[in-house]
């Protein structure tokens, strides 16, 4: 997660930018055919039909539960607009392909750009093109390494998620003493899992009562999940919590707790896919909360593609524009409010 | 000219491989300035001598002395360095580069230690070539578009873009047009016009006679003579020594010649009827009775090895058949031709017969396993027995066959190939040169095996290019020159002297007629003499 | 004789025959039991390394069947590979099936088929891509290399294409117990016991039928094994179809092991796996090899990443580690080969 302190700095420079653009929407035409009624007040993106707007969408190959509901929500939530048009491209991790692709949807002279970039870094240099094409890019999630490859960027918070899992957790054993914690991290060689971790350990600083005694990492699998968390179980014979980075691995790590016969600990999982949510509900077995990373951030995109494309802010915020910088909070899941997330739940 | 030190004298050069020995005590001297040829037939230890001498192999004994002082080739670098350059056969560019950096491969001219200057190195490569005469090959070039004669002229390029005293070319012409022949010989002419020393490989004696000055001769790892005049010496005196025996050996006795009377005559196991592939050998007919031995003599080229492998079914023939008991087996199928009972010794029996990781007895039982095994389910116990069987009956050492293959001497190893055959039961046994890297010592033992196997009963079809094995050997001959078969008879009417005439033929490269001279008088089943 | 197959070796030839008899004969078997004496030194050591330093957790029941499970799926899958090694060939599809098999063998539709339906479709499917691989390379003369990776990429399209990224979960019970503690025989997990049946059959199939010696006859020298009448293409045929079998078996293990099917499955098996026979002593040129060594060499690396992570120690020590144990094995065993 990138630091406040040049998130701000940003923030003004591209709200500098965006200002103009706006300034010369409101000059134009096109900007009467909104509510001309409330003249005074800000344009709010709502879900009446307004402009056209053609959104390119480009993201990863969908090769993981996570992504897949990435693109189910950004297709779906373009579906709901009639006024949307989603060009969206055959996910791919090849960076080479991506930059191809985004390119020739600049070609294409889309309205806005919505991308997910499959290596933020890599891309940064066609996201800084199709700005300077002036086609407005939303970057989703995964941040490109310059302010000025993207409009506004929407993502997840790897740090809250780990954060918010070392609270749960801490206050759940809370009076215990010795306690032991373990943790099932997920790919090591991405910087989120780094982020991930550094939130957890930061988070169980808190409570003095609280060990860390073993970290593995999976790799977002199944199989791996299911293999990592078998040795897991064997090295630590006795501990009370622990955080798994990601669903889809938990699915293993679940698989590896029942072959285990163990279930003298709590388990917190991440991301929010529809089996933990599932599990959760019905209070069986260890796993009892899941920190959200939530896929429907993409669906929020296109609305942010959709306001931009019209020219509009967004609803609830005073602004006349969007922000340029959109950090989504990782909400823990637990059986109390299980229900009202069991829609945004991957499979 | 008065008499000077030899550029290069080798004497008493020693090699050994697992199983052979390959040079055996070879000497060679070469005088700089002079073309000397280096003959012998293919395994006579040539390669392994310039190999040698290329700092590629190094010798378990003897000594080199280069210009008088006596040196260790360690590398084929360190050869180079004292300017020894070698052309071999195989070219050895990398087609992927172009003229020039194939030419300046490993000594490349640069700067700062690592930059290739290219420019430099294509100015001096074109200077090369246009000294060889071929100025029309452009440096810039990559190798894999030239041609093979342009790609000799590089790989010549490349020897002379070192300081060369002596240059190894292994059959430089094999590739060549007669007119690009011509261009080899002027560009000979100009390197030991300038002092340097050429050693001439080639199985073309007019070449030699040609260009060479002086012969050296290599027979079974041995130099059978060493500095003969090269224009003087009769060409039959020449071949002799490349064909002949340096050993004087006894074949065994022939039995009584089959058919004394005709109705004791059994019929011809296998029959090939017209056979023939294109390019390789004209049509072809032969007969072969059980019990016995059916000679091919020719020189290398004239489709020896081709045509037993297109019996064999390793070949695909363009016309013609191979019946066994009067069934025709299906053209191109060694599966085929096993079950009817073939079995082919090859010429290249390392990589052509033998599994070299593997025990004896899997040698031997390779072809016959559905013998010993039920439903797929192999009995070793009994494998072993038949393998142990099969090897005594041939007394192949040592008497054991669970030793890897590998181990065992040239002699052995071929014995195991035909016990092969032999445990498979098999009935006409292809030989080609079936005493090719077998020491010397080993060989007569080797002919009382296959002439007992014949007595046996089996028919043996024999192929070797060392004259008086087939005489010895065979019952009968079939002489060949350049695909056609140009004279048959029984060996006991031929002799060397004659032989030696008909595959040399006269009439030098020219086609040759299908019929020779003698055929029409001596054909198939010609009535016993 | 033109090109001697190994330079520069001491000369045998003086030797009388006599001399020559017993003692090659005794190295021979000498060599083969110091190869796996060598790797059961490695294990051994390793077992001694995680009694050390993880005295309670490593040196118990448990962990020896965590150790045997886990060595089950790649197990099964090297044991196919190391016969398409031996015969010269190459399978770089192996974890792309196993994904392909698993994927399939979850969907919905075949689950309501039940226990028989998952087996027998994780089975077909990884024949089929066998049969597919065999063709392309017996009759279709494309090199091991290239049709395997084909196959390593359409099948990891078809795996995602099949699951749209999802994972699938297993619903049949029969299969799901079969990963649980209640149906371990004797202590034995049923996967473990697949397993060994696997390498024994594999073992009985190398060592003591005519399929084996073909196979060892076919990557020892190819051309002399089809003058030697083996038909070389039938040959490689069934070997490709072996180790795409292998794949299905072994993705049926993984199927009850995660209680899922995700085309993420098998990720890297082709390289666990090479590098497990290699280990075992299986020459990439074809022509020898083990099921011992490569069964040890599986076994190997499993307690290597249990020993790991029973330390706690992170993912990039344990790959570096990884990297450095197929040298070191690779070059002890050259060595212990040469002399």
């Amino acid at each position: 997660m990138p630091e406040f302190t040049s998130r701000r700095g940003l923030l003004f420079g591209a709200a500098a930018v965006s200002a103009g653009a706006v300034l010369t929407g409101c000059t134009s035409n096109e900007s009467k055919d909104d509510d001309s009624s409330e003249d005074n007040k800000q344009a709010v993106a709502d879900d009446k039909p307004g402009k056209e707007v053609t959104i390119g969408f480009a993201g990863p190959q969908a090769d993981h539960g996570w992504l897949n509901a990435i693109n189910d929500n950004a297709k779906e939530r373009a579906k709901k607009y009639k006024d949307v048009t989603l060009e969206a491209t055959e996910g791919s991790n090849d960076t080479a392909a991506q930059i191809g692709q985004v390119e020739t949807l600049i070609n294409k002279k889309v309205d806005v750009l919505v991308i997910l970039p499959a290596d933020g870094k890599a891309l940064t240099q066609v996201g800084l093109k199709a700005m300077k094409a002036g086609i407005p890019v939303v970057n989703l999630d995964r941040i490109f390494a310059s302010a000025q490859a993207y409009r506004c960027w929407i993502g997840g918070d790897n740090y809250g998620m780990g954060l918010n899992a070392g609270h749960y957790i801490g206050e759940k054993l809370k009076g215990k003493k010795n306690a032991k914690v373990i943790e099932l991290a997920g790919l090591d060689n991405l910087e989120l899992t780094k982020q991930r971790t550094k939130g957890f350990d930061d988070a169980l600083k808190n409570y003095s009562n609280i060990e860390k005694v073993a970290r593995q990492a999976a790799e977002f699998t199944v199989e791996s999940g299911q293999s990592k968390m078998s040795q897991l179980l064997q090295a630590q014979k006795n501990f009370d919590a622990l955080w798994n980075h990601d669903d889809d691995q938990g699915v293993g790590a679940l698989r590896a707790i029942k072959q285990a016969g163990r279930d003298d600990f709590l388990m917190v999982g991440g991301a929010g896919a529809l089996s933990a949510f599932e599990e959760i509900k019905q209070d069986r077995g260890v796993l009892k909360a899941t920190v959200l990373y939530p896929p429907t951030m993409a669906a929020s995109a296109i609305d942010l593609a959709r306001a931009l494309g019209q020219g509009k802010g967004i609803s609830g915020m005073s602004e006349f524009e969007i922000p340029s910088s959109v950090t989504l909070y990782s909400a823990v899941v637990d059986k109390d409010n299980v229900d009202q997330y069991m829609s945004t739940g991957f499979k | 000219m008065a008499p000077e030190p030899p550029l290069l004298t080798m004497s008493g050069i020693t090699k050994s491989f697992p199983g052979v020995r390959a040079l055996d005590g070879v000497d060679l001297h070469v005088q700089a300035g002079e073309v000397h040829c280096l003959l012998g037939q293919n395994g006579a230890g040539k390669s392994t001598l310039i190999k040698v001498l290329a700092g590629a192999h190094q010798p378990d004994d003897g000594t080199i002395v280069w210009r008088g002082d006596e040196v260790t080739l360690r590398s084929p670098i360190a050869a180079m360095r004292l300017g020894i350059a070698t052309i071999y056969q195989e070219l050895d560019l990398v087609e992927g580069l172009s003229v020039a950096e194939n030419v300046y491969l490993g000594h490349e001219s640069t700067s700062a230690g690592f930059v290739v200057r290219g420019r430099d190195a294509r100015a001096s490569t074109a200077a090369l070539l246009k000294r060889l005469g071929h100025d029309e090959i452009d440096p810039a070039r990559l190798v894999g578009d030239l041609s093979a004669a342009q790609q000799q002229i590089v790989s010549m390029a490349r020897a002379l873009s070192h300081e060369v005293r002596l240059i190894v070319m292994d059959e430089p012409s094999a590739a060549l047009d007669p007119d690009e022949v011509d261009n080899l010989f002027r560009i000979v002419g100009d390197l030991t016009a300038a002092g340097v020393a050429v050693v001439y490989i080639s199985h073309r004696l007019e070449e030699i006679r040609r260009i060479g000055d002086r012969v050296t001769v290599l027979k079974d790892g041995r130099a059978v003579a060493v500095g003969l005049p090269a224009k003087e010496t009769p060409t039959r005196e020449v071949i002799a020594l490349m064909t002949g025996r340096n050993v004087e050996y006894v074949f065994p006795e022939r039995p009584q010649p089959p058919g004394s009377g005709a109705a004791a005559r059994p019929e011809p196991v296998l029959s090939v009827q017209g056979l023939a592939r294109d390019g390789e050998f004209a049509p072809l007919d032969l007969e072969l009775r059980p019990g016995e031995i059916v000679g091919l003599a020719g020189l290398v080229g004239s489709g020896r090895s081709e045509i037993l492998e297109t019996i064999f079914g390793a070949r695909k023939p363009t016309s013609g058949q191979v019946r066994v008991d009067g069934r025709a087996l299906r053209p191109g199928s060694v599966r085929a031709a096993v079950r009817a009972g073939l079995g082919l010794a090859p010429e290249e029996r390392k990589a052509q017969a033998l599994l070299m990781l593997e025990s004896v007895t899997r040698n031997v039982s390779v072809s016959s396993m559905s013998r010993f095994s039920y439903g797929g389910w192999l009995d070793r116990a009994k494998e072993l027995r038949a393998a142990r069987d099969a090897t005594r009956e041939l007394s192949l050492r040592p008497d054991n066959p669970s030793v890897p293959v590998r181990t065992l001497s040239g002699g052995n190893q071929q014995k195991a190939v035909l016990a092969r055959w032999l445990l498979r039961g098999c009935r006409v046994l292809l030989l080609d040169e079936p005493t090719r890297g077998v020491d010397v010592g080993a060989r007569a033992e080797l002919y009382t095996v296959i002439r007992r196997l014949a007595d046996e009963g089996l028919a043996v079809l024999l192929v070797s290019s060392e004259v008086p094995e087939v005489l010895g050997l065979a019952d009968r001959v079939l002489v060949l020159r350049e695909g056609h078969v140009v004279h048959r008879a029984p060996a006991r009417d031929l002799d060397e002297h004659r032989v030696l005439d008909l595959v040399l033929a006269s009439g030098q490269h020219g086609p040759t007629h299908t019929e020779g001279p003698h055929s029409p008088a001596t054909t198939e089943g010609s009535p016993a003499s | 004789m033109t090109q001697p197959a190994s330079p520069a070796r001491p000369v045998t030839e003086k030797s009388p025959p006599a001399d020559g008899d017993k003692s090659p004969w005794r190295s021979r078997v000498a060599r083969a039991d110091v190869r796996t004496l060598s790797l059961l030194g490695v294990l051994a050591a390793l077992v001694v390394i995680g009694g050390v330093t993880e005295p309670d957790a490593f040196l118990d029941t448990d962990n020896l069947q965590l150790i045997l499970t886990q060595a089950s799926v790649i197990g099964v899958v090297t044991v196919g590979m190391t016969f398409v090694i031996i015969s010269g060939g190459i399978d770089l599809s192996v974890g792309a099936i196993v994904a392909l098999a698993s994927v399939w063998a979850t969907t919905v539709a075949t689950q309501d088929y039940g226990f028989a339906g998952i087996l027998f479709t994780a089975v077909v499917v990884g024949l089929g891509c066998g049969l597919v691989n065999g063709l392309l390379i017996a009759y279709g003369g494309m090199v091991p290399f290239i049709a395997t990776l084909a196959m390593l990429a359409s099948g990891r399209g078809l795996a995602l294409e099949i699951t749209d990224g999802k994972t699938q979960m297993v619903t049949v019970d029969g299969v799901l117990k079969l990963g649980e503690r209640d149906s371990y025989v004797l202590g034995i997990p049923p996967l473990v016991m697949v397993f060994a049946a696997v390498t024994a059959v594999g073992w009985l199939l190398l060592n003591r039928t005519t399929f084996g010696r073909r196979s060892v006859a076919v990557g020892g020298n190819a051309e002399a094994a089809r003058l030697a009448g083996i038909d070389v293409r039938r040959q490689r045929l069934y070997l490709y179809l072996l180790s795409g079998l292998c794949c299905g078996i072994a993705a049926f293990l993984l199927i009850i092991l995660s209680g899922s099917g995700q085309n993420t499955n098998g990720n890297l098996y082709e390289l666990d796996a090479i590098a497990a026979a290699i280990i075992g002593g299986t020459l990439l040129s074809g022509g020898r090899g083990t099921i011992t060594g490569s069964v040890l060499g599986v076994l190997i690396f499993t307690t290597i990443t249990n020993i790991f992570a029973l330390n706690n120690l992170e993912t990039a020590v344990q790959q570096i580690a990884k990297g450095a144990i197929i040298v070191a094995a690779v070059l002890v065993q050259r060595r212990t080969a040469t002399t």
